[in-house]
């Protein structure tokens, strides 16, 4: 009987430790992601089935991480050891982590060169780039911000594409006519981020910053007071009162001559359209002479940059970023997954998770006859030239929180207490001095800084 | 009954009332302890504390935006517990009265309060969205009273109003039901004699209704100030540039980076306001 036990007992710990000797040479990717919605999941996950299959011995776990959370979860998933090869994270993060020294900056730079630096949108690659001229991510999908216009009207009056403030007051001043309830622009005015965003577009243009290179304060300055002067300008074309996002509505009904959104709005535009195929007054007879506008995609067009002083556009992008391992095997896998990634049938099956929302990063992709195809026929309604003048935005990209590469910290606490757009309010709402509020805001962001 | 019996049953009663005292004990007073603990501190999420002493309060004290969101508060108050008190009487008097359908439009006054909060905010949305809202389209189109659009709810001149009148439509039928449960129990002789002395409606409002009613209206403002001073859904949703207290402390502690110091530090100060107004107004006004 002992005898029995004891060759169990060896035979056992033979078969752990050939599987075991087995696992430690097979290669494990974690791959944390901020796309928690589950159709998005299922994409990402198929995407890692395919990758398991082409590379034997690989094994690819996904893990989807809420976006506010990412920060925190690594900070716990480094205290305790186990943190994930991969992750795909907005820029803000990546920035913050690359400064902790837990990203694996050689990698990226492996895949730059395999892929080939020129390839990818020069300003969306810069964003993620340390002061040292390393790359704390890559750069991976974005969107960008511009002026969504009625080209329609602009060819009828003769007015010039709004891409300069010049070009944008001019065309908003004769697009407005309150008395038939019309509207020349849409500027955020209310007290959340997307007043933040279009502020910090036409900052930008004016070259206004938050810091300068060396991280003081730079805030209050005649650039800025221009720029908020602007902006109190325009909001006069805006309709009454506060306003985000939602006021685009105003656009898609046709009462509204432009508006500031980022890429996100393409699907809305064109979905739209693709109701309209379905839902025709040919079949629903009670339909026709409703307020939708069937030739608003067509008669829409885009101003990804703006012009003043410099050309800025805004964005936010996501990156994917490789975290140091002990393994080189890991190390290994997750190159090659990233680059798997990047590969252009992968690529596309990843950005058409949202069209027009996520917007590839790469040159080319956006022409690849492939992602014009995507499933609900977005992009076919915009055309290639118009895609790849979108993209081309990414070139320019730029935001407030970093400067020459390097990342402000401080910019994210300002950002969250809502500082700029509760000073455009006070502007534009409220009727408050300009210098005054902006005054008043460089105090908040000197008590948020602890100064 | 022996002394020994006496101990026992006084050991049983204490017995009996341990849970209860042990869960008001652990639910209420030591979060409130716990709050005021925490006010001296600069707390960050991952739990690190730092002692500031007083710093959130002089902090809070020589904030503003402090002072103006109490200014909005009082005028909150103020409107809509009078509003409440005064239209919540005014349908409870009325559907007191004998009418056809009377039981159906008891029922239908109650609706604004039963409605979710966030779909009934949406209706409003709706009605006084500036461009296409139907308050608009009334104002300025049908009845051409204006020649501009107004963005009532938007427009920080108006929004409080707007709030407010919101607030007073919601909850005036809780108001309404208490009024109506106590004045279907006031004797009839006694309007009848008020009558015979020669007291008209009015009169008999004053010297029967009022003096009846007493104890429930001063219940009713009682609970609505207290409900009022710490409502913030309502207010938030509707019109978030209204800054009454709750939202303050909201924007203050919760919205980007969790303030909890400051946050504790502000709702101390606000249960110390309302434990006094409390007192006050029960000793002055109800004389309990």
């Amino acid at each position: 009987m002992k005898s029995k036990t004891s060759l169990f007992v060896a035979g056992t710990m033979l078969v752990n430790g050939l599987l075991i000797s087995q696992l430690t040479h097979a290669a494990k990717v974690e791959f944390w992601t901020a796309q928690t919605q589950t159709d998005r999941l299922q994409n990402i996950e198929l995407l890692a089935s395919t990758f398991e299959a082409l590379n034997d011995g690989v094994t690819v776990k996904v893990v989807a991480v809420d976006e506010n959370e990412m920060a925190t979860q690594m900070a716990a998933a480094v205290a305790a050891g186990t943190t994930p090869q991969l992750i795909e994270v907005n820029s803000e993060i990546i920035m913050a982590l690359g400064e902790e020294g837990i990203v694996d900056t050689k990698t990226h730079q492996g895949v730059i060169k395999d892929i080939g630096k020129s390839r990818f949108h020069k300003g969306a690659l810069t964003t993620l780039a340390s002061p040292s001229g390393e790359y704390y991510g890559l750069p991976y999908h974005g969107f960008i911000q511009g002026i969504w216009y009625r080209k329609d009207w602009f060819d009828e009056k003769g007015l010039a594409a709004p891409n300069t403030w010049e070009n944008i007051e001019t065309a908003a001043k004769e697009l407005t006519d309150k008395a038939n309830n019309q509207y020349g622009i849409l500027i955020g005015t209310k007290q959340d981020s997307y007043t933040e965003q279009v502020f910090t577009q036409l900052a930008l243009s004016n070259n206004a910053s938050e810091f300068d290179a060396k991280g003081n304060l730079v805030f209050n300055s005649p650039a800025t007071l221009e720029t908020i002067k602007y902006y109190k300008e325009l909001s006069k074309y805006n309709p009454p009162g506060p306003q985000n996002w939602r006021a685009r509505d105003y656009y898609l009904q046709g009462k509204m001559g432009m508006f500031f959104y980022s890429t996100y709005i393409m699907d809305d535009l064109a979905l739209a359209e693709v109701a309209k195929g379905s839902l025709s007054s040919a079949n629903f007879k009670e339909l026709s002479g409703g307020t939708f506008d069937p030739e608003l995609v067509k008669n829409t067009a885009f101003a990804p940059i703006i012009t003043h002083k410099s050309a800025a556009s805004y964005g936010t992008l996501s990156g994917l970023v490789a975290l140091k391992t002990k393994s080189a095997e890991n190390t290994k896998a997750t190159k090659d997954f990233i680059e798997f990634m990047y590969d252009p049938a992968s690529y596309i099956t990843f950005l058409h998770m949202a069209p027009g929302g996520m917007n590839p990063m790469l040159k080319g992709i956006a022409e690849d006859p492939a992602y014009l195809e995507d499933p609900n026929g977005v992009f076919k309604l915009y055309g290639a030239d118009k895609m790849k003048q979108i993209v081309s935005g990414f070139d320019d990209i730029r935001s407030f929180s970093v400067v020459e590469g390097k990342t402000f910290p401080a910019s994210g606490a300002i950002f969250a207490k809502s500082v700029i757009p509760r000073m455009i309010y006070s502007v534009t709402i409220e009727g408050k001095d300009p210098q005054a509020a902006l005054d008043d805001a460089e105090a908040e962001m000197k008590a948020i800084m602890g100064e | 009954m022996s002394s020994v019996l006496i101990k026992n049953e006084s050991r049983l009663g204490l017995k009996l009332v341990a849970p209860a005292v042990g869960i008001i004990g652990l639910l209420v007073i030591y979060p409130i302890l716990f709050n005021i603990y925490l006010s001296f501190f600069d707390v960050q999420l991952n739990g690190t504390k730092t002692f500031v002493g007083m710093e959130n309060y002089t902090d809070l004290l020589g904030n503003p935006r402090y002072y103006h969101s109490i200014g909005v508060s009082v005028i909150y108050l103020i409107g809509t517990v009078i509003g409440t008190t005064v239209l919540g009487l005014a349908a409870a008097i009325l559907m007191n009265q004998e009418f056809r359908f009377r039981n159906l439009a008891r029922g239908l006054i109650l609706l604004p309060y039963f409605a979710p909060v966030i779909s009934v905010v949406f209706g409003w949305q709706f009605i006084f969205d500036p461009v296409n809202g139907i308050y608009n389209h009334v104002v300025v189109d049908v009845l051409h009273l204006t020649d501009t659009r107004e963005n009532l709810i938007g427009n920080p001149d108006s929004a409080l109003f707007v709030v407010i009148v919101f607030d007073i439509w919601k909850h005036f039928p809780i108001a309404y039901l208490l009024f109506l449960a106590k004045l279907q129990s006031v004797p009839k002789d006694l309007y009848e004699a008020a009558a015979i002395d020669g007291q008209n409606a009015w009169g008999r409002f004053w010297h029967v209704t009022l003096p009846e009613l007493r104890f429930v209206i001063a219940t009713v403002v009682l609970l609505r100030v207290i409900w009022n001073l710490n409502r913030f859904e309502d207010v938030y949703l509707l019109a978030p540039n209204v800054e009454t207290l709750p939202i303050f402390t909201y924007y203050q502690a919760f919205a980007g980076i969790v303030d909890q110091g400051v946050a504790a530090a502000i709702s101390v100060i606000q249960l110390l306001v309302l434990v006094g107004l409390i007192w006050l107004y029960v000793r002055k006004v109800l004389k309990w």
